[in-house]
């Protein structure tokens, strides 16, 4: 609670800043998140942070967040026989893990394609990038596939007209992660537009990591797997060989 | 209540995987079998990732195993020499197994395999398992019926390296049972099982050991074959989930006690053509996933599960 605390007396200050800054910062913006560290601990089962903000005079408002880069591979079924088995697949470079974008209406009402193009907003204009040598049409394909199982794995997302501006100055949105949602840094990109002009961009990093027992069980199965697998072992035997005395006594 | 699994990576009902762990339990003590077989299929049916489902399963076995093979030993019921000779070869075949199933899963055709490899064992496995039941079942009716020789001599009798089996009181090739130990291993790699519904079949009709040292020695291989496991997948794919199969243990050692109780009171044809069934039912269940044309023909392979 008293986090919560600390992080209203934040924006409180900050609307104050605001409120009395000079015209000189007229087209900036200030944005503050509820938390920058996503922690996965034993309940986790998703976090929907709040970031909140404001600007002076109207606009419109972009949020993006991008999650933690990696290669992606997609894979496409193939009928052999009767049955389906993985055939054709393509591999995606350092695409990103996690990407959602939010906006106070919607996008090609906000800026020209171009732009949005240029400033990575949508999740239909990512960047992707491979080495495949298929043509363009299958590549396409792929790409397709790739951010229609993104979505529905809810690792991509868009919430167009999420952004709910008050005043014309303070705005709101949500960023959920959902329960799958990869470790790492994800950055947090808000976008202030006026008249399809990108007027100022604030950039905030988030963390999300494993903390406590998940951490320490996560962290010690990939850093020393052989000592890992040897105490699986042991509380297995020592689980079973108890479970036999306890029932043998009974 | 729900609990995040760190290895697989998901939150899933700690109370459904004690039931689940529960459930099966209590079926592989009704019916004195491993429980793999039926584990593993569930657990992928529920969302975990095929490839940390193996991986956890092996280490359930462990635990799962180790109390009855402690039993078996006390009373004796175990051939030593036998089964260090099995699990010689179960070392070899679970190490070659699961360098094979690391393989498999960088060319993202672990999952296929593992379906493939349910579908044809549980499939030969069920229906040797009802057909032989229903035939014992109509013996017991009649039995002036003949009865089938046990043991029959072939050429496998034949091979090198013969050794003796005081306990077994056998005379065999020691490339026969190492050959048997090979094969429960790669499955036991790649299925998630500990292999008794292949290996107790192949110690009667194929060894031709005597059934009051099966199990025992069954056991007693299983225990060292899928803790290998356990440690090569844990070593070369970190999948294996100790939350998880903590969870599962609870579940299934309590639920095997009970399912022991209300096994020891049926009769053994009836208990071996449930079980058969429930094989089966599984092995469709599998086959299903196969054939069915997915939602989408696409799919995130590793890099996204991760």
């Amino acid at each position: 609670m008293s986090a919560l605390k600390r992080w209203l007396a934040r924006c409180v200050m900050t609307l104050g800043a605001l409120c009395f800054a000079a015209p000189a910062t007229a087209q900036s913006i200030v944005v503050d998140l509820s938390t920058r560290e996503v922690a996965i601990s034993t309940g986790f089962t998703g976090a929907e942070l709040l970031l909140f903000g404001a600007t002076e005079g109207f606009g419109d408002i972009v949020v993006t967040v991008a999650g933690p880069r990696r290669d992606e591979i997609i894979r496409r079924k193939e009928r052999v026989a009767g049955i389906w088995v993985n055939g054709t697949s393509v591999t995606f470079e350092k695409a990103p893990a996690y990407f959602r974008t939010a906006a106070s209406k919607p996008l090609d009402e906000i800026a020209a394609p171009e732009i949005l193009q240029r400033l990575q907003i949508g999740s239909d204009r990512i960047d992707l990038f491979t080495r495949s040598q298929r043509t363009v049409e299958n590549i396409l394909t792929f790409r397709k596939a790739f951010i229609r199982n993104k979505k529905r794995q809810a690792l991509y997302s868009e919430d167009i007209s999420d952004i709910k501006i008050i005043r014309g100055r303070l705005f709101r949105s949500t960023i959920p992660f959902p329960v799958n949602v990869p470790i790492g840094t994800y950055q947090v990109t808000v976008h202030l537009f006026k008249n399809g002009q990108l007027v100022s961009s604030q950039k905030t990093p988030v963390t999300v990591h494993k903390v406590g027992l998940e951490a320490k069980i996560y962290n010690f199965a990939h850093d020393q797997s052989a000592w890992y697998g040897a105490i699986a072992i042991a509380i297995a035997l020592v689980a079973g060989w108890l479970a036999g005395v306890i029932f043998r006594r009974a | 209540m729900q609990i995040y699994l760190p290895i697989a990576e998901m939150s899933l009902n700690a109370l459904m995987l004690l039931g689940l762990g529960g459930m099966v339990g209590f079926l592989s003590g009704m019916f004195g079998v491993g429980g793999g077989f039926l584990m593993t299929p569930l657990l992928i049916f529920i969302g975990v990732p095929p490839a940390v489902a193996v991986g956890t399963e092996a280490n359930q076995v462990v635990a799962a195993s180790v109390s009855g093979a402690l039993a078996h030993w006390r009373r004796g019921n175990v051939d030593i020499r036998m089964g260090v000779v099995l699990m010689i070869g179960g070392f070899i075949g679970s190490t070659l197994g699961v360098w094979l199933f690391t393989f498999l899963r960088g060319i993202g055709q672990i999952d296929f395999v593992i379906a493939v490899s349910y579908v044809l064992f549980l499939g030969i496995v069920g229906v040797l398992m009802v057909v032989e039941s229903v035939r014992a079942w109509f013996r017991s009716r009649n039995p002036s019926a003949p009865r089938r020789k046990l043991h029959h001599h072939t050429w496998l009798h034949g091979l090198p390296f013969k050794m003796r089996f005081r306990r077994s009181k056998l005379y065999i090739s020691a490339l026969l049972p190492l050959g048997v130990g090979v094969f429960v291993g790669i499955l036991a790699a790649i299925m998630g099982v500990g292999g008794g519904f292949v290996m107790v079949p192949a110690m009667i009709y194929l060894l031709g050991m005597p059934t009051s040292v099966v199990v025992g020695t069954s056991l007693f291989q299983i225990v060292f074959v899928t803790a290998n496991v356990t440690f090569l997948q844990s070593v070369n794919n970190q999948t294996v989930d100790i939350v998880l199969a903590m969870l599962l243990v609870v579940g299934s050692v309590i639920g095997a006690q009970i399912g022991a109780r209300v096994g020891s009171r049926l009769r053994g044809e009836e208990v071996r053509i449930a079980l058969g069934l429930i094989v089966l039912a599984v092995c469709a269940r599998v086959a299903w996933t196969l054939v069915v044309t997915p939602e989408d023909l696409y799919s995130l392979g590793i890099g996204g599960a991760h």
